[in-house]
């Protein structure tokens, strides 16, 4: 999966670092937050062992074997901003030292391995080992689970990078000039190893280390489990700084209405891609005089669809360009933003609506730092 | 210097230090190697990791002996080779005609060769480990199915269509292995004749937050650490096996797996465990959470003509490319 130079457009590399440079801010600041110095050490030997792990092959009952990234493992251990961390570094060797994965793609790949990967296996464990006590199947589980769903995560993310690339780069004869696969053909070409073996092998790293830690040294869980532990009474050395340390994340990250109004918005802008593999049109989108009258078994437009068709005409953009169809490109573009700013203004407000209701209800229960999670309000 | 001492030792120390005496790694003559007589072992997973591990160390330690060594681009500074580095990706990004491909590829070469880079384990390293992998991936790229265009040779029909390798094809996937080749050759040229230590006090000065280049420095030290605990946790296990030679594949793999899980464990347990005494020692050597700058001394002015030779090159051909598209 690790991407090398010349597979990517230097505009995707760039687009890429614009991702990974900020995530890398606040990935830092989230872990330097509490104990400025113990941290790096401990960053440096995750780093090492993100590096190990991805030289391990792994076998697969079929017979062959696929390399784990460890990514999602590292977040269960260290919390998912300390595995941005530690991957990002790890990946930073092997393409400074050995050459594995490319320099200019280097921010393609931290995206895809190091934020992508950690991030939706980590919510992945979270949702489904909910409240489980550490020792349960049911954790041991969802941690495998999380490790199959955040190396697809970063596979797709992968093939959606170099799907972009023959539709936006190639020269006057439609030659690409990069990556030759559409999105058509890259999602499938990463999606069938990776949803059949190599998920499966991360899968079997991740339950395994779990399992193994649990059974013999259930403290090393302890910065990202301080709930779970404190919940079964199990009283460890380090648990109180360690869980400041990398805790946080995830736990209640959704309820602040601005996190979740841009959360949201990155997710659909990310998604935006996957639009370009659909075929034909949106149903129920056709103007009357597009409708294929004989198939829909009707003779003539109905007569309410005639009316009120074209009844609002006052749009500041009407189908996506100025009025006097100017600026075709940039007005596509300038729709896009404005539409991305007024639906993230939206979720904000509702957001900050049901916030209001939802802290009025719970202000008696749960005071200002408070350790506990709010009822029901975390998973 | 303080980002290279905490990597440990010097470039020509580390070489010398952690290298095995000349003796003891040669062959008695009169012996046959271990294990290589009498029936083949079928070799794990496990052997193929402890093969690549062993394989890892020695290669980062025989970069630093390159590194060391009297030659083009050892003699630059790092900052500038980094700058350069950079540059010339780029420019190799950007230009699309096989031929200036092509020319910058000969051109890497040629500042190996002036490095004193051994040339031959250079060229095994880029042309047959990175392209291998390459190849297989734009190999259905050079067929009509995915880059439609002029069929060299039709190998089957579709509906009265002949598909085959085409004209367009083979461009796009010997523009890709190339592009990925050279990238990759001045990658590795610059990690070759750069000491570690040096490469990371570079990266600092250019620019990357201070916590970042402790954490590689660091992370590059423990490495080598961890990977020595990996082969010690095979090694004691495999001198506490006793086997039949061909077990049954699926147990053997099963045992393998839970090995490897175990392991992998294991090492989580010993490297928060090192990272807590690195933790102790750091702190009981006075480190407050800031890490003191390495003393820059400043970029000779040779290193800025051969920064302003690099942009000229990439100039040349970025000029050279729309040139020949034309």
């Amino acid at each position: 999966m690790h991407i090398p130079d010349g597979y990517l457009s230097p505009q995707t590399c760039v687009a890429a670092y614009a991702v990974a440079v900020p995530t890398w801010a606040v990935a830092s600041r989230k872990v330097e937050k509490v104990v400025l110095t113990r941290n790096v050490p401990l960053l440096a030997v995750s780093a090492a062992l993100s590096f190990l792990i991805m030289m391990f092959n792994v076998p697969i009952p079929d017979g062959t074997s696929a390399h784990a990234v460890g990514a999602v493992i590292i977040a269960i251990v260290l919390g998912p901003w300390a595995a941005v961390l530690a991957v990002s570094v790890a990946l930073l060797f092997q393409a400074l030292l050995f050459g594995d994965g490319g320099i200019l793609a280097y921010g393609a790949n931290v995206v895809n391995m190091a934020v992508v990967m950690p991030f939706a296996g980590w919510w992945t464990y979270r949702a489904l080992a909910g409240r489980s006590a550490l020792t349960s199947r049911r954790r041991t589980l969802a941690a495998g689970l999380g490790g199959y769903v955040g190396i697809n995560a970063a596979a797709l993310a992968t093939a959606v990078e170099f799907g972009l690339q023959p539709g936006l780069f190639h020269d006057a004869d439609g030659t690409a000039l990069y990556a030759p696969y559409d999105l058509s053909q890259a999602i499938p070409a990463m999606a069938l190893p990776h949803l059949t073996i190599v998920g499966v092998g991360e899968a079997i790293l991740t339950a395994g280390v779990l399992a193994y830690l649990v059974r013999t040294d259930p403290s090393r869980l302890a910065p990202s489990h301080d709930d779970v532990l404190a919940r079964q009474n199990t009283p460890t050395q380090n648990g109180a700084q360690d869980g400041e340390l990398v805790g946080r994340a995830g736990r209640g990250f959704l309820r602040s209405p601005g996190r979740a109004a841009v959360g949201a918005m990155a997710v659909l802008v990310a998604l935006v891609p996957l639009g370009l593999l659909a075929p034909g049109g949106a149903f129920g989108e056709d103007a009357p005089e597009e409708l294929d009258l004989g198939e829909l078994g009707l003779r003539a437009v109905p007569e309410g669809l005639d009316r009120f068709y074209g009844f609002w005409s006052h749009t500041l953009l009407a189908d996506y360009g100025f009025a006097d169809g100017s600026h075709a490109q940039m007005a596509y573009w300038l729709s896009a933003v404005l539409g991305i700013a007024v639906v993230g203004a939206t979720v904000l407000a509702v957001g900050r609506v049901l916030e209001t209701v939802h802290g009025r209800g719970t202000a008696g229960s749960e005071g200002p730092g408070s350790d506990c999670p709010a009822p029901g309000g975390s998973r | 210097m303080s980002v290279p001492r905490a990597d440990g030792l010097g470039p020509a120390r580390s070489s010398s230090a952690q290298a095995l005496p000349q003796w003891l790694s040669q062959n008695e003559p009169g012996l046959p190697p271990c294990e290589r007589s009498g029936r083949r072992l079928r070799t794990t997973f496990l052997d193929r990791t402890l093969a690549e591990g062993s394989d890892l160390l020695r290669r980062a330690l025989s970069a630093q002996d390159v590194a060391t060594r009297d030659g083009l681009l050892q003699r630059r500074d790092p900052r500038a080779k980094l700058l350069g580095l950079f540059v010339l990706l780029l420019a190799v990004a950007l230009v699309h005609d096989l031929r200036t491909l092509a020319a910058a590829h000969l051109l890497v070469l040629g500042a190996a060769l002036a490095s004193r880079v051994p040339v031959r384990s250079f060229l095994a390293r880029i042309w047959l480990a990175v392209p291998a992998f390459t190849a297989v991936a734009v190999l259905p790229a050079t067929l009509s199915v995915v880059t439609p265009g002029e069929v060299l040779v039709p190998l089957w029909s579709w509906h009265g269509t002949a598909h085959g390798p085409t004209v367009q094809g083979l461009t796009v996937a010997a523009r890709i292995l190339l592009r990925a080749t050279t990238s990759v050759s001045l990658a590795t040229l610059v990690a070759v004749t750069t000491p570690w230590p040096r490469l990371l006090a570079a990266l600092r000065s250019l620019g990357l937050p201070s916590m970042f280049v402790l954490v590689v420095g660091m992370a590059h030290r423990y490495l080598l650490l961890l990977l020595g605990s990996v082969i010690d946790l095979y090694q004691a296990r495999r001198a506490r096996t006793l086997t039949r030679r061909a077990g049954r594949r699926r147990s053997h793999d099963r045992q393998a797996r839970r090995f490897l899980a175990a392991s992998t464990g294991v090492l989580f347990g010993r490297a928060h465990r090192m990272s807590e005494e690195v933790h102790q020692a750091m702190t009981a050597r006075g480190y407050r959470g800031d890490v003191p700058l390495p003393a820059t001394c400043r970029v000779a002015g040779r290193d800025v003509a051969a920064l302003f030779a690099v942009a000229a090159v990439a100039a040349a051909l970025l000029i050279g490319d729309r040139a020949l598209g034309s």
